[in-house]
């Protein structure tokens, strides 16, 4: 078995019709950093549902950890970890009874799991909290609670929903590393939704990007910034309901200029030449009395990836270091 | 047996919740007290009218407050199925090859629990205050045990209703809606005799009266079999039918 998840033609419809999943094939090695992108109400969450054993897909077929999810879905719920994307820690128990019972649904021994917790208290810092009621633990401690109480029983293979949604620059940081090791130095498979390309393209080995049900593109994240190939220029305008249209006229014109698409107050060119064309975008706009907000490109990244499949830009907030200044600059 | 094992743990986690908000067990211990204290001071010269079935008020009463209370109690139970759906820890649990019955076993008896609980408390009360039942120790052990079971039976409703609802606010009003028409349409506060007509016969339907009466004739009068198993079987019918549904509508829930 050198595949840790195999899925077959997955159809999921919810019984008003929905169609949230449409016949998607894929497989994560074991071992693997597996990324798994997409806008809101893509179908990320749904399919971490069937995979996970919460609900009954409509066909297709798929194995976890090599068993059947139709005939074996009680050996699968023992050898995964989830984290959903609600942070699930019963508050008016303490952090140590909530890593307990969760052992205790997983069966573990008594004694194996009290050294086990003490281990897990350790790793996600909260040594010091670990008597006090979750109810008063911060945001970013509820949550590193919940990943310890996904990792109670040593699972070969974690399901993460947006592990760091919400989560302070920090917080996240640690759970990168902390995540980073798992995957490294106990081979735990990890299965990762997110939101942030920044934290795909820093954990994630293998990406697979879905749209309305579909998966639009997949493979690693360097591989699908080659498949694009080309720079993106970031163009944002002064008075964009006014002047938009005649700018994307005037970028269509330019030789180089591969596709455009629109976002919030912001146009993104694809070119092949940013470098060269970007005093060109410069000069015309300014002699059709267009303002510029600002203009900077790059070459290509994740962002632009799932930009160009999906639609959509993802959030872009700098999620670590502060943004430096991007005017005219070029940024990795 | 995981069930069983499984059945334990959820059942301490419950418990602890419950330990751990004293405030809600002390507010829902204020309603019954207070019927307890002033209803049956209010009622006190009721027990004067010819053909009264008991020497005072409160020993006619106390077991139809023990009643109420545990009505109250469970028809609330379904809050705490509810409020797993919505932080997804019930998901969570789902997740781990936990036995699924034990949720809702784990769930039933620490509510049964709390019953017990919050009835030896108003029993203890009501015996500061005179109400001495005839059966001595062991006629309220066996008062509790039919609490406990009432209380069972019952909380069914409410936890399929959470099941189905997925709404605090439905359970609630529910609970309230249903508790004060079909007790006060019970022998819980008034005796059979005194009701007008139509109201005798919704009480004679009612499965709540079979329960007081069973109660009431520990307090009152003795060991008498015959009421005290009609009540279980009664009870045993609403458990079949609440937590028959329960079961349904949990299993469409984790399937």
């Amino acid at each position: 078995m050198s595949n840790m998840i195999e899925v077959k033609d997955l159809v999921l419809i919810y019984s008003n019709g929905t169609k949230a999943v449409d016949n998607i094939s894929f497989n994560v090695k074991k071992g693997e950093f597996f990324g798994f992108l997409g806008p809101n109400g893509a179908g990320k969450s749904t399919t971490i549902k069937v995979l996970t054993t919460l609900l009954r897909k409509t066909s297709g077929s798929v194995h976890v950890a090599g068993y059947n999810l139709d005939k074996d879905a009680k050996e699968i719920r023992k050898m995964i970890g989830v984290q959903s994307q609600e942070t699930a820690v019963d508050g008016d128990l303490t952090g140590r009874e909530n890593l307990m019972l969760q052992g205790h649904f997983q069966q573990l021994p008594s004694k194996t799991l009290k050294e086990r917790v003490d281990e897990l208290l350790k790793l996600v810092d909260l040594e010091k909290v670990a008597d006090k009621r979750a109810r008063n633990y911060s945001g970013g401690m509820k949550k590193r609670l919940d990943l310890a109480t996904t990792l109670v029983h040593r699972p070969q293979l974690l399901f993460l929903d947006e592990p760091t949604t919400g989560l302070d620059p920090q917080s996240r940081l640690a759970i990168w590393e902390y995540l980073e090791k798992l995957n490294k130095k106990e081979k735990t498979t990890i299965f990762l939704t997110t939101q942030y390309m920044e934290e795909a393209d820093r954990l994630c080995r293998t990406l697979a990007i879905i749209d309305t049900g579909k998966i639009v593109a997949s493979g690693s994240p360097n591989e699908l910034k080659q498949q694009l190939g080309v720079d993106s220029i970031k163009i944002t305008l002064k008075d964009c309901a006014k002047d938009r249209t005649t700018a994307i006229d005037l970028l269509k014109s330019l030789t180089g200029v591969s596709n455009i698409t629109e976002s919030g107050d912001c146009l993104t060119a694809f070119a092949k030449n940013a470098s060269q064309l970007i005093a060109d975008i410069v000069r015309a706009l300014d002699s059709l009395e267009i303002r510029l907000a600002g203009i900077s490109f790059s070459s290509p990244t994740l962002d632009d990836v799932y930009l160009q499949k999906t639609g959509k830009r993802i959030r872009t907030e700098d999620l670590v270091k502060t943004p430096s200044a991007t005017f005219m600059g070029r940024r990795r | 047996m995981t069930l069983l094992s499984d059945t334990r743990y959820l059942f301490v986690r419950y418990l602890k919740k419950l330990i751990r908000n004293p405030i809600l067990l002390f507010f829902s211990l204020v309603q019954p007290i207070i019927f307890l204290v002033l209803f049956t001071q209010l009622f006190e010269r009721f027990a004067n009218v010819p053909g009264f079935p008991a020497e005072s008020y409160l020993i006619f009463a106390t077991p139809g407050i023990l009643l109420q209370n545990a009505f109250g109690s469970a028809l609330q139970s379904g809050n705490s199925i509810v409020s797993d759906m919505d932080t997804g820890y019930l998901q969570k649990m789902l997740v781990t090859p936990v036995s699924r019955y034990a949720i809702l076993l784990g769930r039933l008896t620490s509510d049964a629990f709390r019953v017990l609980i919050q009835s030896t408390i108003i029993m203890i009360l009501a015996f500061i205050m005179g109400a001495t039942p005839v059966t001595g120790i062991l006629g309220m052990l066996l008062m509790l045990l039919t609490i406990a079971f009432f209380g069972l039976a019952w909380s069914g409703i409410s936890l399929a209703i959470g099941l189905k609802t997925r709404s605090s606010e439905t359970v609630f009003a529910f609970g309230s809606f249903l508790t004060f028409p079909l007790l006060f349409m019970s022998t819980a506060l008034t005796p059979l005799d005194f009701m007008p007509d139509w109201i005798q016969t919704v009480s004679k339907l009612n499965p709540i009266s079979y329960t007081v009466d069973a109660v009431r004739v520990l307090m009152i009068n003795g060991f008498v079999w015959d009421t005290i198993l009609s009540a279980y079987l009664v009870i045993g019918l609403v458990a079949l039918i609440t937590l028959g549904s329960t079961l349904y509508l949990f299993r469409k829930v984790v399937s």
